[in-house]
């Protein structure tokens, strides 16, 4: 038997969260789809369920200014609709968003849910991962931010304490003047992805200022190696253009994909590669 | 497009289901009603060595084969009587059902299912084609797999292949397809006034009085079946609902109280019934003016674990094996194998998609390996009124396909886009030539259905339509209507037309095999003419007519000589796709179908059948993947066995050339499972254009083009 809980503000959430260590459910779009059973029985939850979607406090998006940076700060029960929409959500979330199942399901699931079910398909993640998303962390009495890339530790695994609510996602709004994301779903609406491509870079004075390069659905997690993009800082277009080849052969070894019902590895692989390419060449291309 | 009765009316059912007013089988209210879940086989192949079962409290059964009563029997009385109501002491397939758990709180009943353990010993099973011909594990039916196998000869293919100058050979496959209708598979069996009467969301009330009157050894008065209304079917409710019948009114029968089997989507994709996957391998022997003068053909359907419908399936792989060509030596040999899948069943089109998939492919490879233009190499074998058919009979249809080519180049750009994009590196364009037998195969419709229709005036200037054909989406309650209208000069809002009730309405055979229009819409005709005529007698009158094959038709079952079908209904597709040469993805840009179906009896409603149709043969031909894995199909959520969406393909373009038939209400035809035939071959053929490298198999995956394109 588990017990469900309503909490009426974040700081109460946050008590019952403590006390009872309860899974938290926005939307439910991921869990009760989980924990689905016979209709007309209840979903069998293994624990008990705190309902946080209606948590006001954290229904916002807000632009936030700190020295030279400027971040965007999604409050943990925004919507993706509510994200879609935002002016100030960069290109490549907006898009990997809107790629997520349909308009109703966008409505009710939280872009805190999306990271916290930490599937490597997980279509916003894959852009998060490119923009250096931060998760914002509280519990009662301290509170604490990670990288995405250390919130999340293996699939539908992250480093959030049974006594922990996300509360927020931090995304410093960085100049990108190249972006792309891709998903090949399985259809071209409402469907799952085989593999997604995010990349974001940009030039100062004809040289590679910043860069990132993440792929969905090919690894236990999404796949960004920092190492990787590195050796690209600093290079010029053409330098990069002369480099593809290198650059694939190189992200062919850190790309190690599965079969499964949806596709094979095969395939996510070369295909992963594919998109790293046309991107890279349409990258070169910019200066 | 030129006959009256083509001119659209609103559909009857349109408002009440569009304003989500109308019931179905979930939505019916019974007293005390039980709910029922089945124990299921975990294994492809096992003996059952012990079932532990934990203590069922008051109220809560488990029903198995030991509660069929006496004079009653294990089999599910369908076309062949193989498949058992109850798996005892062996499994052959993962689903299939070893009891019923019912009570009257759900949960309670799925607490019990949980703790029922069985024990298996597994034994080694077949799946694939290779593993049923040589029998691995042992046969799984008879000594050799086969459930039946047919041979086809028209002239002398030996000898004609003896003059081949050219031969080639091809080998084609096609994989499972899920219904996916709307609603779910869901009955309810309840026991009133002391008797069974099965709620069904179904497409053959009668087929599922039957089955469940032999399951229980009663006469089959003795069981009512009432059809509610059903939200989709496809062939999946032709005969499945039987699988779910039998073992329901096994419980009722013991119970005595209303109990419910509805499957839930999961349970639903995991355990019903796919199309038949099929493996076709043709050669193909030419003259030297690339004639063609032999073929051969072997055709395999998988039949899964029991053969059901599986023989019928086979023979229409068969007999429209050659598709819409005159081919003077042909030989065209059929086996339906066993295997320890989930058994196949019918499927909108019944064999015919999977046979002629194969030959609209092969004779583009074919016109490839000449350097030809594949639609002048078809378009010059077409077979032509009073040619001989496979089965040496005559084709009595006047076969329009030279008009319908004309109209569908005139309508797509089809014959100046195929030279644009012989060299463009990622658009292709293809077409399909298809025809689609109506009615049961050769004289079935007299030798075993023998149709019936029944009508009466009613008060208030309306009539009464009593027939045991279904609306299931394909708007026969609509155009049922003004058949009867028409010939009554009522409004078609004025005959009465209810969900039938075997108890109330005569039996006019099962709602498939394209036949509720063409045959029994014209037993409706000649019907309302018999009752027009007696009208003035008043109130109350009735007025009934019986199917009578066609003199003029001949057939010989056992050999599968002579008509095979009593008319044809044909069709040609053209799809036109652009492919993404960095992901594999291919875009359909354009379709377009031209339908020669007699006579339509409603425009829009035909124009609904050819996008549904198209669409869903689309998805067969792209995206609707379905694999096994140990016996158990992978992709069982709607996620993960994805159909096509309104972005997925555009719109299809559709026109009907005007042919009536003259045993057809209004000259009307065949045309459900038509609609689905000509899509798949044309979609394979403007991906092959589009790549340049030749496809065998659908579906035509993203996946499987990378593979091509190495």
């Amino acid at each position: 038997m588990v017990d469900s809980y309503r909490p009426k503000d974040l700081k109460d959430a946050l008590s019952i969260r403590a006390e009872y260590n309860p899974q938290p459910l926005a939307g439910g779009t991921d869990l009760m789809v989980r924990y689905q059973s016979w209709s007309g029985t209840l979903p069998l939850f293994t624990k008990s369920v705190m309902f946080v979607g209606h948590l006001k406090e954290m229904k916002y998006i807000k632009k936030e200014a700190k020295d030279k940076t400027v971040t965007l700060v999604i409050g943990g029960t925004a919507t993706l609709t509510d994200v879609a929409n935002n002016p100030d959500t960069p290109e490549v979330l907006k898009k990997a968003v809107l790629s997520i199942a349909a308009p109703a399901l966008r409505n009710n699931a939280t872009l805190t849910g999306n990271i916290c079910n930490a599937s490597p398909a997980g279509d916003s993640i894959c852009a998060l991962y490119a923009l250096d998303a931060v998760i914002v962390i509280e519990k009662n009495g301290g509170s604490r931010e990670v990288p995405i890339m250390e919130f999340i530790t293996g699939p539908g695994r992250t480093v959030l304490g049974s006594d922990e609510l996300v509360t927020a996602i931090k995304i410093p709004l960085k100049a990108s003047s190249v972006n792309d994301f891709t998903k090949v779903g399985t259809r071209r609406a409402n469907a799952l992805s085989k593999l997604s491509f995010t990349g974001v870079a940009d030039y100062k004075n004809g040289r590679i200022d910043s860069i990132a390069l993440t792929f969905g659905a090919v690894g236990p997690t999404v796949v960004r190696s920092v190492e990787l993009e590195k050796k690209l800082i600093g290079l010029s277009g053409s330098e990069l253009k002369a480099r593809i080849p290198k650059v694939i052969d190189d992200y062919s070894t850190v790309i190690v994909p599965i079969d499964d019902q949806r596709s094979t590895a095969v395939y996510r692989k070369k295909v992963a590669l594919n998109l790293l390419e046309k991107y890279l060449k349409e990258l070169s291309s910019h200066e | 497009m030129g006959a009256k009765i083509s001119i659209p009316v609103r559909r009857i059912d349109a408002k009440e289901k569009a304003g989500g007013w109308t019931k179905y089988i979930g939505d019916y209210q019974f007293k005390n009603l039980q709910h029922g879940r089945f124990l299921r086989s975990e294994r492809a192949r096992a003996k059952i060595i012990e079932i532990k079962k934990p203590d069922f409290p008051e109220g809560y059964y488990y029903i198995d084969a030991s509660d069929i009563p006496s004079s009653g029997k294990n089999n599910i009385q369908m076309i062949k009587d193989d498949w058992r109501v109850f798996a005892v002491s062996d499994v052959k397939y993962i689903g299939e059902t070893i009891a019923v758990i019912l009570g009257p709180d759900k949960q309670k009943v799925l607490d019990l299912l949980n703790q029922i353990e069985v024990i298996y010993e597994d034994l080694v099973p077949a799946f694939t084609f290779d593993d049923a011909l040589s029998c691995k594990g042992g046969a799984v039916y008879g000594d050799n797999n086969i459930f039946s196998e047919y041979l086809l000869n028209v002239g002398n293919v030996d000898n004609a292949f003896k003059d081949a100058v050219k031969i080639v050979e091809g080998k084609y496959e096609t994989g499972f397809q899920e219904h996916l209708y709307m609603e779910t598979q869901g009955l309810v069996g309840a026991w009133e006034d002391e008797k069974i009467t099965i709620y069904a969301s179904s497409q053959c009330p009668f087929y599922i009085r039957k089955s469940v009157a032999v399951t229980l050894g009663v006469p089959v008065g003795d069981i009512r079946v009432r059809q509610t209304t059903t939200g989709g079917a496809f062939g999946g409710k032709e005969h499945f609902p039987d699988v779910i019948a039998t073992p329901l009114a096994v419980a009722v029968n013991k119970v005595k109280k209303p109990v419910a089997m509805i499957y839930d989507r999961i349970e639903d994709i995991s355990f019903t019934s796919k199309r038949h996957p099929s493996k076709i391998t043709i050669k193909t022997g030419l003259d030297k003016n690339n004639n063609i003068i032999a073929m051969d053909i072997d055709t395999l359907v998988n039949g899964g674990a029991y053969e059901s419908s599986t023989t019928i399936v086979l023979q229409r792989a068969i007999l429209h094996g050659i598709g819409v060509y005159n081919i003077p030596n042909a030989r065209i040999r059929g086996r339906a194998v066993a295997t320890n899948t989930f058994p196949s069943d019918a499927y909108r089109g019944f064999g015919a998609p999977q046979g002629l998939f194969a030959i609209e492919m092969h004779m583009s490879h074919v016109a490839d390996e000449l350097g030809l233009d594949s639609s002048d190499f078809r378009r010059k074998h077409f077979i032509k009124t009073n040619d001989i058919t496979i089965t040496n009979a005559k084709m009595h249809d006047e076969v329009k396909l030279p008009e319908m080519f004309a109209k569908i180049d005139e309508m797509s750009d089809y014959s100046s886009r195929v030279k644009k994009y012989t060299d463009d590196p990622v658009k292709g364009i293809g077409i399909a030539f298809v025809n689609h037998g109506g009615g049961f195969t050769g004289n079935g419709e007299q030798a075993i259905i023998k149709g019936v229709v029944k009508m009466k005036r009613l008060e208030g200037g309306k009539a009464g339509l009593y027939v045991s054909v279904v609306e299931m989406g394909q708007g026969l309650q609509t155009t049922m209507r003004k058949i009867a209208a028409k010939e009554l000069g009522l409004d078609y809002e004025d005959i009465v037309y209810d969900n039938p009730d075997t108890d109330i309405v005569p039996d006019s055979g099962p709602t498939c095999a394209s036949r509720s229009i063409m045959v029994v819409g014209f037993l409706v005709q000649e019907c309302a003419k018999k009752l027009k005529a007696k009208w003035n007698e008043g109130v109350g009158v009735e007025a009934e007519d019986v199917y009578k094959h066609p003199d003029e038709l001949i057939w010989e079952q056992e050999t599968l000589q002579g008509d095979a079908y009593p008319s044809y209904g044909w069709g040609i597709n053209v799809v036109e796709v652009e492919f993404d040469p960095v992901t594999y993805e291919v875009k359909t840009t354009g379709i377009w179908a031209v339908w020669d179906i007699g006579v339509a009896i409603d425009e829009i409603i035909m124009q609904g059948q050819s996008s549904g149709g198209v669409i869903q043969a689309l998805g067969y031909a792209s995206i609707e993947k379905c694999e096994l894995k140990n016996g158990a199909f992978m992709q069982h959520t709607m996620a993960d066995y994805t159909i096509p969406t309104s972005l997925d393909f555009p719109k299809v373009e559709t026109c009907f050339i005007d042919n009536p038939y003259k045993y057809g209400p209004s000259g009307a035809k065949g045309a459900g499972e038509l609609v689905f035939d000509a899509a798949p071959p044309a979609y394979a053929e403007a991906v092959q254009n589009a790549i340049g490298k030749r496809i065998y198999d659908i579906p035509v995956t993203p996946e499987m083009i990378m593979g091509a394109l190495k």
